[in-house]
């Protein structure tokens, strides 16, 4: 790289013959003057002219910003993913835009000079949920900053937008972590099922596995779990906490559904290959209902004792298995790729839920 | 007497409540931009119900008041309950200065009962999930002026 630079340039600039080339040879468009929106200058508010239009297939692989001037010396990058259908949604520039002004921070914005001391087991169970809830996450900041690199740089909002979620599922692990170690408990059990789901997104062969696995599947549980939190947490603080997560996981999976579809109206041919990924990966439902570290902390959470929880407990597990169940298959049928009849969960698992009623799927994509 | 239009389920309890919020408009700011039409369904005892209509849209909120019926708002979620949950619900938020525990709309909504969230789009209705601070400090709007009026 040395050898390139040119030393006679600063001699030029010395004697005041500067090159202009950048400024007198430009052919990308000119004049731009977007306006504002009522909350200020958006992505979708640049997305004028050209600098709108997204191939379809980046023609580079380099780092130069969508639309400019391109040099024909720059370097590739190595790109992988350079199909705008792999990663692109179409309510993507607007959850950009939500997540950045949405952010939250849990030091900040948690009361946590109001929590309350709580009854042991209480405590305890608070301390194990949050200890599986800040195991769990920061997998979904590993995921994308393992993919990111890889995607072409004139997908920019979309690697922008899992820049955002990264920082959330940052956020997310510290404040159950911060939560386990505030008052007087600590850390649980770290759940060895648990990490078998979050080593089966980190292994995906691809983005498309990596995504249906994560986005569709894993946070949309994950959102049940937040929301099930929220019902049964001990005290204000804590419901505070839930809420704002699930604001945030609601919006990553707002684009796992979305992606998922673009992708699948694209290429409807993929459709087999996502339920294979799903094959995989709905194990994690029979993990968050079978195991001990989840199942039973929730339970106490509910009822307020180990003693109430053994009684009543099933009830109170039961509803979240269900709503879990029906809302992941909505979100796969509004992805387009309907799981009613598909799913190979034990009848238990499946037990009250729409699971095998194929009738209840919506009509299939054409294909072709 | 005539009836205190502000009161729930009146036809202005809506705009009563999103006023109350208007009144300090960097609480929802400090939560950030939403994008959502929630419809608030409250079903009587006879049958009848009356459904009112809020409209979250960047950094504003909005009520859309008593409307005629779901088709005109085009809502992305209803938000449905019996009238005593609805005002279970406020009489609850007044007297703690928001809702306890076991009062906050994803608590009573969770299960689908006595509150339960609808939509014919998933995407419409897990924005009630993404907005779920948003939506309980507007709520909650009832109870802070319960306690600015003693």
């Amino acid at each position: 790289m040395k050898s390139d630079i040119d030393l006679s340039y600063l001699e030029k600039v010395r004697s005041g013959q500067f090159d202009l080339g950048w400024l007198n040879n430009v052919t990308s468009e000119w004049g731009i003057k977007p306006k504002p929106s009522k909350i200020g200058l958006t992505l979708r508010d640049i997305f004028v002219g050209s600098y709108g239009d997204i191939p379809e297939t980046a023609p580079r692989r380099t780092m130069a910003p969508r639309g400019c001037d391109i040099d024909s010396e720059l370097p590739d990058m190595g790109y992988t993913i350079n199909s705008k259908s792999e990663v692109w949604a179409d309510n993507l520039l607007d959850l950009y835009e939500e997540a950045v002004s949405r952010q939250w921070s849990a030091t900040r914005d948690i009361p946590w000079n109001e929590l309350q001391e709580l009854d042991p087991d209480v405590e305890h169970a608070m301390c194990q949920l949050a200890t599986f809830l800040s195991e769990v996450e920061m997998v979904a900041s590993d995921f994308p900053a393992k993919w990111m690199w890889r995607i072409n740089h004139d997908f920019l909002e979309a690697k922008m937008f899992l820049c955002t979620q990264i920082m959330d599922e940052a956020r997310h692990s510290e404040v159950f972590r911060k939560r386990a170690l505030s008052n007087g408990g600590g850390l649980g059990k770290a759940s060895p099922v648990g990490e078998e789901f979050l080593k089966l997104v980190l292994d995906a062969k691809n983005y498309d596995e990596g995504s249906a696995l994560m986005h569709l599947l894993g946070e949309g549980l994950v959102l049940s779990v937040f929301r099930a939190g929220e019902l049964i947490a001990p005290t204000h603080v804590e419901k505070k906490i839930f809420r704002l997560c699930m604001q945030d996981e609601a919006r990553h999976v707002a684009y796992g559904t979305m992606h998922l579809r673009y992708r699948l109206e694209r290429d409807p041919l993929l459709a087999e290959d996502f339920h294979a990924f799903l094959d995989r990966g709905e194990d994690l439902i029979s993990m968050i209902v079978t195991t001990p570290q989840v199942v039973e902390p929730a339970a106490i959470l509910a009822t307020g004792s180990v003693k109430a929880a053994e009684s009543i407990g099933d009830e109170a597990s039961n509803i979240l298995r269900i709503r879990m169940i029906e809302e992941y298959l909505q979100r796969c049928d509004r992805a387009g790729i309907p799981r009613r009849g598909r799913m190979k969960l034990p009848e238990q698992i499946l037990e009250g839920t729409s699971a095998n009623d194929v009738s209840k799927n919506p009509p299939q994509m054409v294909v072709g | 007497m005539m009836e205190n239009e502000s009161l729930f389920p009146n036809p202005k309890w809506l705009d009563y409540l999103v006023g109350l919020v208007k009144r300090d408009p960097d609480r929802l700011k400090d939560l950030g931009i939403a994008d959502f039409r929630l419809a608030i369904k409250v079903e009587f005892e006879d049958g009848s119900n009356k459904i009112f209509g809020l409209v979250l849209d960047g950094y504003d909120v909005d009520s859309q008041g008593e409307i005629s019926g779901i088709d005109s708002f085009k809502p992305e979620a209803t938000l449905s309950g019996s009238f005593d949950a609805f005002k279970e619900m406020f009489d609850n938020i007044v007297e703690n200065r928001g809702a306890d525990k076991f009062h906050t709309l994803n608590t009573l909504s969770l299960a689908e009962f006595p509150l339960r969230i609808s939509s014919d789009d998933p995407i419409g209705r897990d924005k009630f999930y993404r907005y779920a601070e948003t939506l309980q400090v507007i709520f909650d709007s009832l109870g802070l002026e319960a306690a600015k009026s003693g």
